[in-house]
């Protein structure tokens, strides 16, 4: 899966923590894609195993908003997104004047 | 409960609409997941006035459809080239391209018969102009947004072009920004290995 611009813009959103899981919207917004994009994306990562989804427990109460389905990372996709990512910001030719490299081998 | 705004009830239509493209099997769980998100959007306090969430919500529900054209193709293309079953019955070339015939022929007729009816010397040129013009860049923007990526350009910068110069841009973004489909080619046209 090659990394292109949108994907590498999820998968910040994703790696910030690991550990948080992200509904569809919430994604959209912070990576600020369409859905037409980030959807067929996902599916993707889910195949590749790279992600995975669940769903939010059903909320009891009557006329609360359905559930959501939750994305995250899997423990591979941590790591292959480590990696990426480290690789994109090393390989980066463009740097905007002012702004501080990421340092490498810090602990994210 | 009944207090459910029409934009949604819209939207939802539209969601269960697009998922009947996909396999059987995944149909009904992608419809719910994409109709709960429908709720965060018209709620979305950070965006006002209240009519922009409506529209935020019809702009997610376009690219449901989006989505559910690209994840079928992606399926198609996964089971033939694992050789398994595909799960939307492909169109076959010889009704696509009667399709397509059919679609050209009633924009086109639908300017003849527009322009033919102004009484000015120079209404047939251009309503056979409009009626080349039109579907090629329509055929233009569809396979922009189609793709999955395209060369040199974004899509957006690529869709102006076909647009505002209609047949020289068209021709430049099929000649310079189209990436060859090897993956990506409509349902069924790939022979199975």
């Amino acid at each position: 899966m090659k990394l292109t611009a949108p994907l590498e813009r999820v998968l910040r959103v994703l790696i910030a923590d690991p550990a948080a899981p992200h509904y569809g919207y919430d994604l959209m917004k912070a990576a600020k894609l369409p859905s037409g994009t980030l959807y067929p994306m996902l599916a993707r990562l889910e195949q590749e195993g790279l992600a995975e989804s669940e769903w939010e427990a059903q909320r009891p109460e009557p006329g609360g908003r359905p559930p959501r389905k939750y994305y995250r990372l899997t423990a591979e996709g941590v790591r292959v997104t480590r990696l990426e990512l480290a690789r994109a910001d090393a390989g980066e030719r463009r740097v905007l004047p002012g702004t501080p490299r990421p340092a490498h081998g810090s602990a994210r | 409960m009944s207090q459910v705004p029409r934009v949604q009830r819209i939207a939802e239509l539209v969601i269960r609409g697009s998922c009947r493209r996909l396999p059987e099997d995944q149909r009904a769980e992608r419809g719910r997941e994409w109709s709960a998100e429908l709720p965060a959007i018209l709620s979305d306090t950070s965006v006002r006035p209240a009519f922009r969430r409506g529209l935020r919500a019809l702009g997610y529900t376009a690219g449901i459809a989006v989505s559910t054209g690209r994840l079928r193709r992606a399926a198609a293309g996964a089971g033939n080239r694992s050789g398994g079953a595909v799960h939307a019955r492909p169109a076959s070339a010889a009704f696509r391209a009667a399709r397509g015939l059919a679609i050209w022929l009633a924009i086109a007729g639908a300017f003849v018969g527009v322009l033919s009816a102004i009484p000015h010397p120079g209404a047939w040129p251009i309503a056979i102009g409009l009626a080349l013009a039109v579907p090629f860049a329509a055929y233009c923007l569809a396979d922009i947004a189609r793709a999955e990526s395209v060369r040199g350009l974004p899509k957006w910068a690529w869709a102006i072009i076909c647009v505002i110069q209609v047949p020289g841009g068209g021709i430049a973004y099929l000649t310079f920004g189209r990436v060859g489909r090897a993956d990506a080619r409509p349902p069924g046209s790939v022979p199975r290995r």
